[in-house]
């Protein structure tokens, strides 16, 4: 796992009331026993990490947030285009 | 029959609202049997920066000419929404205010915020942490503390007997209302003033919501199979509440009569509400009423348009109403005036009460697509003509705490 992926594991971690030994990319965020307002502060606890702003709404249910590495994805698509209208800007 | 002698009875005898679409409950009642929707872009704060950009804001406020006391004046917006809205409730009582001692001390305020004065707090932070200021204006504690308004109703009525607000997020209006409600019941006071107001719409405040992620950036649609949110309002809902003999000797006019009230905590999770704890709620205030769910004609639901609030009210309607539950007519009406938090139960009990009063159950709008999930008569779009004898309103908090109001007739 890479810096994005092993940060955003441990933000995951850090919200779970007994975070299981192993998290891989393919685990999906339901088997964490994550719950709508546990998203909310993990993903507000990611954007704060990484100097983002990441749109998800609870009232949706978005496939970025299926599996930890979709939402590692998610994360990096994001960095990327910030740093790319940072640049142009 | 629904009541016996065997206990006080109590009846609405004034009602006064301040809401997104309307000012005064001639307004808001003709803009919820039209089907009027109070929600824009909001004006009062820059929104540039943020996600969420809509809300049901009050317009034509103008404290100066809604207002009599300078005193009010002064207040915080949610101190003067209650003002202005206990004026109207006051005024159509046709009580003698400010009150008699030997009726003072007989009657009762209880006006609840959810969050009292946030907006002054906000401003008064910003001066200081971030414009460097060294001092607060000296009436940021007075603006902000959450029984002002109950405070500052009591002073320019005289209302000298029990007097505070009370807190319970989307459940304050009905909790303050049932607290009154109880009170007379139980011979404490002959009559009192309950309700809620809220003026909570600020940058930082829709910061805060915005980081729940359960707001909607496009619109408020309640049990529609496309709803992504609920969207905030501001507003207040106020009552006049008297013990029925005392009405009649004075030769008020009766609005509906208050018949149960029912309140439940799900104990359970501070955002995913309980089938259980809402259809108790529902369960005591017909118990409390002696009614049956056949009873009941319409329900002015809480329906907030969150995924999950609407869902589970729906379920929690049919484990209550059974097959019954087929010939209720429901309606969100929040749809129309959004989510006024904790005077949000206020004047969808006004909705309700007039409801009755005009027999006519006002829409749902919004309502584009049915969700499998919500199979109940929601009043879509359109509102409808019927015979609304007994009418329910619902409210479920943040924190699983439930209130339910259940009005009826006028007593002949």
């Amino acid at each position: 796992m890479d810096d994005v992926a092993t940060k955003i594991v441990e933000i995951l971690k850090k919200n779970m009331k007994e975070p299981p030994e192993s998290v891989g990319l393919e685990t999906p965020l339901a088997d964490l026993d994550i719950e709508s307002l546990d998203l909310a502060v993990i993903v507000f606890d990611i954007e704060d990490t990484f100097g983002i702003e990441i749109p998800y709404n609870a009232n949706e249910e978005v496939e970025d947030f299926a599996t930890v590495g979709s939402v590692v994805d998610k994360v990096k698509a994001i960095i990327t285009e910030s740093k790319a209208s940072g640049a142009a800007a | 029959m629904t009541q016996s002698s065997d206990r006080r009875r109590v009846v609405v005898t004034g009602h006064g609202v301040v809401t997104p679409i309307g000012i005064g409950v001639e307004e808001f009642w003709s803009a919820l049997q039209k089907g009027e929707c109070g929600i824009g872009q909001i004006q009062s704060f820059d929104t540039d920066d943020l996600q969420i950009k809509i809300a049901g804001e009050v317009k034509d406020f103008e404290p100066r000419e809604r207002l009599d006391s300078k005193q009010l004046l002064l207040a915080d917006r949610y101190s003067q929404f209650a003002g202005y809205a206990a004026r109207d409730a006051v005024a159509q009582s046709g009580l003698e205010v400010p009150l008699a001692d030997d009726k003072a001390y007989r009657s009762a305020c209880v006006i609840g915020t959810g969050i009292g004065g946030i907006t002054t707090m906000e401003f008064s932070y910003k001066m200081l942490f971030r414009e460097g200021k060294r001092a607060t204006h000296p009436l940021t504690l007075l603006k902000t503390i959450g029984s002002s308004a109950a405070a500052h109703v009591s002073i320019e009525y005289g209302i000298k007997g029990p007097c505070y607000g009370v807190v319970s997020a989307c459940s304050t209006a009905p909790h303050a209302i049932g607290n009154v409600y109880r009170m007379i019941r139980e011979g404490l006071i002959d009559l009192g003033i309950g309700g809620a107001s809220e003026a909570s719409l600020a940058w930082g405040t829709t910061r805060a919501w915005q980081a729940m992620r359960v707001l909607s950036p496009d619109g408020i649609w309640p049990f529609s199979g496309n709803r992504n949110g609920t969207v905030l309002g501001e507003g207040a809902g106020i009552l006049v509440l008297e013990e029925l003999e005392h009405a009649k000797a004075r030769g008020a006019t009766i609005l509906a009569e208050l018949v149960g009230y029912g309140m439940t905590s799900d104990a359970a999770d501070m955002v995913n509400p309980s089938i259980e704890g809402a259809s108790m709620a529902m369960q005591i205030a017909l118990d409390d009423a002696r009614l049956s769910p056949g009873d009941i004609d319409y329900i002015n639901a809480h329906g907030t348009a969150t995924t999950v609030n609407d869902i589970n009210e729906t379920r929690a309607i049919r484990r209550v109403f059974g097959k019954d539950a087929e010939k209720l007519s429901i309606s969100a009406t929040k749809s129309m005036h959004g989510h006024l938090l904790g005077a949000g139960g206020g004047i969808e009990a006004v909705a309700a009460i007039q409801s009755m009063r005009d027999n006519f159950v006002p829409p749902t709008i919004g309502y584009a697509e049915p969700d499998p999930e919500c199979d109940l008569d929601y009043t879509p779009n359109e509102g409808r003509k019927r015979e609304v004898t007994y009418a329910m309103s619902n409210s479920f908090a943040f924190g699983g705490l439930n209130a339910v109001l259940l009005f009826g007739p006028a007593p002949a």
